[in-house]
């Protein structure tokens, strides 16, 4: 009797260490999450995530050795990790090498033999060479530098017949694909980007956003009279917001639009061809107070893969998509703690790292890869690639990380589909909710088991016909029998 | 009993298939206590269909939020829309010289739901087994069902009430229109219970914490 006291005592223990463990790690993760990590649900519900990015660094213009920072507005990135810091308010630009020492600095530049300067420069590309194409907006100009910051040539306000006879040419944002041609955000331009040729002169628009009409306000418009009319808000489209342009020389861009695409992929004709694959258009927060109102999107980053980020200057959070439109990772936010910002301006990639640029702030935010972060980002890349044995591996540690990622299991449902094991394939589709897949896989599973069973089936089928005719003779056969002795 | 049992199978199936005889004995010949088993078990069965069919068909033709299902529910989305129906329905005739009582109106509508069971209830287990190139077979089965619940409606309310078509037609709108005052006159009286009720419970505690 007091053997078993003392044996249930033990059991008693173990179960209770049990618990304890559980309970304290269930607080740990939750503790090492916060809420700034989320994704949304097939049903679009905001489900918890693990945190894919973490800062690990704050910059400043000090700490860099590079004098304080003076509202900074644009960051750009080289493939080989150097940074160019577009520091607006004094007038320069920084550039710094991967390990974040200062390299260079530019305040001015000659021509013609004297030194000119930049005036409020808002925007900053550099190419794969590193030919530096600065938006010089308070000069009203697109300044093209080559890569040891000699002058190449400077743009000046075009003139077509295409702009208005008062026409400030205002550019803001500015990039340039492979064959020089430069591709011109300016303010007050509702056509969409202004496209020059590689000699600097105006060649057309491109890609221009759709007009929202607000049917009221179209109401009112219906009824008042032309002179009324004049006075009232005309209907334009919305301006652009940012650009970017991938390997493959096509442009992203981000608007701020409240309804429709606010993020857009242009070829060159200037149609949206982005892939809205996912369970939500990409657009930033699906879920939001009506208060404060949808995402606005104030920068796009392009990276390997087709993966592109998008910063929400509304909420200061970075949204990243894969190129079929899956929404991965989220991180950022406004605030005062390491990681979260004031005024974020810019993001661009270093690598897998990101870099935040805070515009009041002048600061730089560095955020690095978590451990989910990491495999996320290679399975997304090695789908891409078409390697679905790694990015089986990978989906699959992934989603022990994070079971809510649901995108994740229509990876691994194709590498089983491929592999030909279809019921499992079957079962990883459903989670994802991909109907279309899941119904591929059960074509082929139908078809195999009804290939394994063919034998069973038909002796069955065959049996319950000669069952069936014999059970009806026999009834006939007694039919008559008894109709006969009644008879 | 065994004869009784094999009756009340038989009947309402061959109602669906011959609706204007059908409907003729349902009004004249059939006892009513019959016919009122009957159309429970119809409305019990198509409420069963109903919550199987949102719980077990197929992943192709049903993308459905478990969160969101709840049986009790889709027991109210199949006896409140019946019972609206009637009331409107019974309240109306009257008026314009309908043949029909109330229960007569009852046990037809519950009559012509019958193809909502019968086609619907395979296909719960048959949409397991179809692809998403097949599952154009089940939407027009789905559609096929309630067509042919509508036309059961249409004639079972023509033979009840012994109106011509027209007439017939004239009502169902009608009726729908009044279904349509009985869901706002309803929302109404429980938003002004509702405001009732708050507005005692407010004096109330007003009263209660006084000093």
């Amino acid at each position: 009797m007091f053997r078993r006291l003392q044996n249930m005592k033990a059991h008693l223990l173990v179960s209770l260490c049990c618990l304890i463990g559980v309970s304290a790690g269930g607080t740990l993760v939750h503790a090492e999450d916060g809420a700034s990590s989320y994704n949304y649900s097939f049903w679009g519900d905001t489900v918890a995530s693990p945190a894919a990015y973490q800062a690990t660094d704050l910059l400043s213009g000090p700490d860099l050795g590079i004098g304080p920072l003076k509202e900074p507005s644009d960051i750009h990135v080289t493939p080989d990790h150097q940074i160019y810091v577009l520091d607006s308010g004094n007038n320069r630009i920084v550039v710094l090498d991967e390990e974040l020492r200062p390299v260079a600095t530019i305040a001015s530049f000659e021509r013609d033999g004297k030194a000119d300067t930049f005036l409020n420069p808002q925007g900053l590309f550099v190419t794969e060479d590193k030919q530096v194409l600065v938006a010089d907006t308070g000069n009203k100009r697109v300044v093209h530098l080559d890569r040891n910051f000699k002058l190449v040539k400077i743009v000046e306000a075009p003139e077509s017949e295409l702009l208005k006879e008062n026409f400030v040419f205002q550019p803001v944002r500015v990039i340039m694909d492979k064959a020089q041609r430069i591709y011109v955000m300016a303010t007050g331009v509702f056509d969409g980007f202004m496209e020059f040729n590689a000699d600097g002169a105006f060649t057309s628009f491109i890609g221009a956003n759709r007009v929202f009409i607000d049917p009221v306000e179209y109401f009112w418009k219906r009824l008042s009279t032309k002179a009324q009319r004049s006075q009232m808000v005309m209907f334009t489209p919305t301006e652009f917001t940012n650009l970017d342009m991938d390997d493959e020389g096509f442009i992203y861009a981000t608007n701020g639009d409240s309804f429709g695409n606010n993020i857009k992929k242009l070829n060159a004709q200037g149609n949206d061809i982005l892939r809205r694959t996912g369970y939500f258009n990409p657009q930033g927060d699906i879920r939001f107070s009506i208060d404060l109102g949808p995402s606005r999107l104030i920068d796009i980053d392009v990276a390997d893969s087709e993966m592109y980020s998008v910063l929400d200057s509304k909420r200061g959070r970075i949204f990243t998509y894969s190129g079929d439109g899956h929404f991965m990772y989220v991180f950022g936010g406004l605030g005062n703690q390491l990681g979260e910002f004031k005024t974020p301006a810019a993001i661009e990639r270093v690598g897998d790292d990101f870099l935040v640029l805070d515009k009041a702030l002048g600061e730089i935010t560095v955020f690095r890869t978590t451990e989910y972060g990491r495999t996320l980002n290679e399975a997304v890349r090695s789908y891409y690639r078409g390697e679905e044995e790694k990015a089986f591996q990978l989906f699959n540690q992934t989603i022990n990380r994070n079971a809510n990622l649901e995108f994740a299991y229509a990876g691994i449902g194709k590498a089983l589909l491929r592999q030909g094991d279809y019921a499992e394939a079957m079962k990883h589709f459903k989670r994802s909710m991909d109907q279309k897949n899941y119904s591929k896989a059960f074509l082929l599973y139908r078809k195999q088991v009804l290939r394994e069973h063919f034998a069973t089936i038909m002796t069955l089928i065959v049996i319950l016909a000669a069952g069936a005719l014999a059970v009806r003779k026999y009834r006939k056969t007694m039919g008559r029998k008894r109709g006969v002795s009644i008879e | 009993m065994f004869l009784l049992n094999k009756e009340l199978v038989k009947y309402p199936l061959n109602l669906i298939v011959h609706p204007f005889n059908g409907y003729w004995d349902l009004k004249y010949d059939r006892s009513q206590k019959l016919n009122l088993i009957i159309s429970f078990a119809i409305l019990f069965l198509l409420a069963l269909t109903n919550i199987l069919g949102t719980q077990y068909s197929g992943f192709v033709v049903n993308l459905f939020n478990p969160d969101y299902m709840n049986s009790f529910m889709e027991i109210v989305y199949v006896v409140v829309p019946v019972l609206f129906w009637c009331v409107a329905n019974w309240s109306l005739t009257t008026l314009m010289d309908g043949e029909g009582k109330f229960a007569e109106i009852f046990t037809s509508t519950c009559f012509a739901l019958i193809p909502l069971v019968v086609i619907n209830f395979p296909w719960i287990w048959l949409s397991n087994v179809i692809s998403m190139q097949e599952s154009a077979f089940y939407y027009f089965s789905n559609s096929l069902a309630v067509a042919w619940s509508i036309f059961l409606l249409f004639v079972g309310n023509m033979t009840v009430h012994q109106f011509s078509p027209s007439k017939t037609i004239g009502t169902i709108i009608l009726t729908v229109v009044a279904m349509g005052f009985m869901a706002f006159i309803g929302l109404l009286f429980f938003s002004l219970v509702q405001q009732i009720i708050s507005f005692v419970y407010i004096i109330y505690q007003e009263l209660v914490m006084r000093n």
